[in-house]
C-alpha cells in the first residue's frame, strides 16, 4: 500500500515512500519532505518501493530540491525504482537529481 | 406645395398665448405620432407650422450626413423652393446649422446673411426671417425657416422662442423616424444574408459516410462566407473536387461564390482536365465579372483509393501533399479566374502512395497565431504534422479547432484527399470514473490491463498510463477544479495501428491555448503533466465535446509493429 515513514539513518533524514505516488495523496509527500528539510540539514527520499510516480509527486520532490538548494541543505533521492526511473528520464530531471544507491552516499551538512 | 395665403384679422395680433401655444405643440407631436412616414407627417406639419406662426411662407431643410448639403425637402408659402441646396453656413438657413443657434433676419433686403436667388428668380420680395436648426444629441439635422410675417412686421425673440418650442418635436420625429427606417434597412439585410448563407449552405456537398477519398470543410469568419467546396463522383468512377475562395466580402461576394461553385461543378462533370476546367471556367467569369471581383480555385480528380490525383490551381494558396513525415508543394498554375480571359491552366498529377494532399484557402495562413503574427504556410504544415496520425474526419476536426483558436481573420476552408481507411476504429475499453484523485489508481490499472492484453512491451505501457493519468489529474485539477462531482470518461480505440485516448469531461470548456507544455527538463513544479503527454503521445488535442459544454481531450499513439507483441 501506499504511505510514507521517516527515519534518521545516519544523520540523515529519511523518507521512505512506498506503493504509487500521484494526485490523491502527493500533497501529503510535498508536505513531509518540506517539512524534513525545514528541521534537518540533510533529507533523502527513498524510492525503492514506489511502484509509480505522476507529475505531482515528481512535483514535490523538485520542491524540495528547490528548497534545499535556497537553505544549503543536502537533498537526494535515493534507492530509485525503475518505474520513478522512467518518469524522471522522461522528464528529462535524472541529472537534475542527485540520485544515490543508499544514504550513506550523501555527504550530510 | 404652393399655398396662397390671405390675410387674417388673427393674423394681425399673433402669438403670446401660452394655452393656445400648449395646445398647438400637443396636436403636433399628435400629428407625429400617428405615422412614422414623414413623407405623410411633414408637409401637413409645415403647414400647420406656418399658421400658427402668421407666416406668409415656411420650408423645412435636411441634411444629408453623407454630403453635408441642406436640401429643401418641404415649401410652403408663396415660392416653391423644394430641392434648392445650400452649403453648411451658407445663407441664414446654412448659418443656423453651422452655429447651432436661430437666425433672425428683421431687414432681408440689407442683411448679408441672406441668400437673395430665390428672390431674384421669382419676383417675390422677402422682408423678414427667422431660421431654427432642428437640434439632435447629434448636432443639427436641418432646419426649419419662416419667411415674412403676414402682418408685415419682423419676426422677433417671442417668434423665435416659439420657433424653437416647435423645433423640438420636429427634430425628434424625424429621428425616430430614420431610426426605425434604419432598423427595417437592418432587418431587410439580414434576412437577405440568411437567405444567401442558406444558399450557400446547400451548395456544400454532403458529409459521405461510406469510405470516400475526399473531405472538406468551411469555417466561415464572418456570417456569409466567400469560400466553398465541392466533390462529385463521374461515371467513370473518378472523384472531382474544387475548392474554392471569391475576393471581397458580404451580399455579393456570397452571389458571385454561388455562381462560381455551380459554373465549376457543371464544368467539372464533364471529366474534362483539371487546366482545361480552369480556363472554361475562366472565360465564362471574364465575359460575365465586371465589378473587380475575382474567384482563387482549386480542381482535380483522384480515383476512388485516391493513388493518382490530377490538379489545377488558379490564385489558390499551393497544394500540400503529406507523405511519411515529408511535404511536397505544388503552386498554382495561373492567376485568378475572372481577371483574364484566354490563360492556359497548368495542371499536376500526383502518385499520393498513401499520403494525403491539402488544400487550403488562404483563411488557413492568415489565421493569426498566439502572437499575432500570421500563421503562415510553415505554421500550416506544422499543423498538419501535428496531426497526422488521426483519422481523416478526426484530424480535419482536430485542424479545424486549432485554427478556430487561432483568431480567424478570413474565411477557411480544407480540403483533404486520401486512401479512405478500410478500418472503423475499434472500441477497445470504455470507462467511467468519477472526477477525484482516489480513483485514478483503479483508472491506471484498467488501463494497464487492457495494454498488456494488446501485447504493449512494459515501458511503452507504463508511459502510455502516464500519460492518460497525467491527463486526468489535468482534468480534475484544472477543468473541473478541486470539489466537483463531475466524472471523467475514457475511451481506448484502436484504427489500424493507432491508439486513441479520448477523455471526455462536462466542465465548462478549457482554452487549449492555456494548455502549453514547459520545456522538459526544466527544474519547475508547474506544468510538467502536459510535457510529459506531450512526449509520451503523437498528438493530442482538446476540442469541445458538445455545444454547451464539456471538454474532449485525445490523446494518439501509432504502436509500431514490435509495440504490439
Amino acid at each position: 500500500m501506499s504511505g510514507i515513514e521517516s527515519e534518521m539513518v545516519d544523520g540523515i533524514v529519511l523518507i521512505r515512500l512506498s506503493g504509487e505516488v500521484d494526485l490523491s495523496w502527493s500533497q501529503q509527500v510535498r508536505h513531509a519532505v518540506l517539512a524534513a528539510l525545514e528541521k534537518h540539514p540533510a533529507v533523502g527520499v527513498e524510492l525503492s518501493q514506489v511502484s509509480y510516480i505522476d507529475s505531482s509527486g515528481i512535483a514535490a520532490l523538485v520542491e524540495g530540491f528547490q528548497s534545499a538548494r535556497a537553505r544549503g541543505s543536502s537533498f537526494a533521492l535515493v534507492a530509485v525504482s525503475d518505474a520513478v526511473r522512467a518518469v524522471l528520464e522522461l522528464a528529462r530531471l535524472d541529472r537534475v537529481f542527485l540520485i544515490v544507491a543508499d544514504p550513506a552516499a550523501m555527504t550530510p551538512g | 406645395m404652393k399655398l396662397a395665403r390671405r390675410a387674417t384679422p388673427a393674423d394681425a395680433a399673433p402669438v403670446a398665448d401660452p394655452a393656445r401655444t400648449l395646445a398647438f405643440l400637443a396636436d403636433l407631436s399628435q400629428a407625429f405620432a400617428v405615422s412614422l412616414d414623414l413623407r405623410k407627417t411633414l408637409p401637413e406639419a409645415i403647414n400647420r407650422v406656418a399658421d400658427f406662426m402668421h407666416a406668409e411662407g415656411a420650408s423645412l431643410f435636411l441634411l444629408d450626413p453623407a454630403t453635408h448639403v441642406l436640401e429643401c425637402r418641404i415649401c410652403v408659402g408663396p415660392v416653391d423652393m423644394t430641392g434648392a441646396r445650400l452649403a453648411i453656413g451658407q445663407g441664414v438657413v446654412g448659418l443656423a446649422v453651422a452655429e447651432n443657434a436661430t437666425q433672425i433676419v428683421t431687414d432681408a433686403a440689407t442683411d448679408p446673411r441672406v441668400w437673395r436667388a430665390g428672390d431674384e428668380a421669382s419676383g417675390f420680395v422677402t422682408k423678414s426671417l427667422l431660421c431654427t436648426p432642428l437640434g439632435t444629441a447629434a448636432g443639427p439635422i436641418g432646419v426649419i425657416e419662416l419667411v415674412n410675417r403676414r402682418d408685415g412686421r419682423s419676426f422677433g425673440p417671442e417668434d423665435a422662442e416659439m420657433l424653437r418650442l416647435i423645433a423640438a418635436p420636429t427634430s425628434l420625429a424625424i429621428n425616430n423616424a430614420r431610426m426605425a427606417n434604419d432598423l427595417v434597412e437592418q432587418q431587410r439585410m439580414k434576412r437577405e444574408f440568411d437567405l444567401a448563407r442558406k444558399l450557400q449552405k446547400s451548395l456544400l456537398p454532403k458529409r459521405r459516410r461510406d469510405a470516400f477519398p475526399v473531405l472538406g470543410v468551411n469555417l466561415p469568419a464572418h456570417e456569409i462566407s466567400g469560400d466553398f467546396y465541392d466533390y462529385f463522383e463521374l461515371a467513370d468512377g473518378r472523384i472531382g473536387f474544387v475548392a474554392g475562395d471569391i475576393s471581397g466580402k458580404g451580399l455579393d461576394a456570397a452571389l458571385l461564390m454561388i455562381r462560381a461553385a455551380s459554373l465549376l461543378r457543371w464544368i467539372g462533370k464533364d471529366g474534362v482536365a483539371p487546366g482545361a476546367w480552369l480556363a472554361r471556367a475562366n472565360e465564362e467569369l471574364c465575359e460575365t465579372t465586371h465589378d473587380g471581383r475575382f474567384v482563387c480555385a482549386l480542381v482535380g480528380y483522384c480515383d476512388k483509393d485516391a493513388t493518382n490525383v490530377q490538379f489545377a490551381g488558379a490564385g489558390f494558396p499551393p497544394v500540400l501533399v503529406y507523405r511519411r513525415g515529408a511535404f511536397s508543394e505544388y503552386e498554382s498554375g495561373g492567376p485568378p479566374l475572372g481577371i483574364m480571359a484566354g490563360i492556359a491552366f497548368e495542371q499536376h498529377e500526383v502518385e499520393l502512395n498513401g499520403g494525403a494532399l491539402y488544400a487550403f484557402s488562404d483563411g488557413a495562413t492568415d489565421v493569426r497565431n498566439a502572437e499575432g503574427g500570421r500563421l503562415g504556410g510553415a505554421g500550416v504544415r506544422e499543423l498538419i504534422a501535428r496531426h497526422a496520425t488521426a483519422a481523416p474526419e478526426a484530424r480535419l476536426r482536430a485542424l479545424l479547432s486549432d485554427l478556430k483558436h487561432l483568431k480567424l481573420v478570413d474565411d477557411t476552408t480544407l480540403l483533404l484527399v486520401e486512401r479512405p481507411r478500410v478500418h472503423d476504429a475499434q472500441v477497445l475499453l470504455e470507462h467511467h470514473m468519477p472526477a477525484r484523485a482516489e480513483y485514478l489508481r483503479e483508472m491506471r490499472n484498467v488501463l494497464r490491463k487492457l495494454l498488456d492484453q494488446l501485447g504493449i512491451e512494459p515501458g511503452l505501457r507504463d508511459r502510455l498510463v502516464l500519460a492518460v493519468d497525467e491527463a486526468c489529474t489535468n482534468i480534475i485539477r484544472h477543468a473541473y477544479g478541486e470539489e466537483c462531482d463531475g466524472g471523467i470518461g475514457l475511451r481506448v480505440s484502436r484504427t489500424d495501428d493507432v491508439l486513441s485516448f479520448e477523455l471526455t469531461d462536462d466542465a465548462p470548456c478549457v482554452d487549449p491555448g492555456r494548455m502549453r507544455p514547459k520545456p522538459l527538463g526544466e527544474c519547475r513544479a508547474g506544468g510538467l503533466g502536459i510535457a510529459l503527454i506531450d512526449t509520451v503521445m503523437d498528438t493530442w488535442h482538446v476540442e469541445p465535446a458538445s455545444a454547451r459544454s464539456g471538454n474532449r481531450l485525445v490523446l494518439r499513439k501509432r504502436i509500431e509493429d514490435k509495440g504490439f507483441a
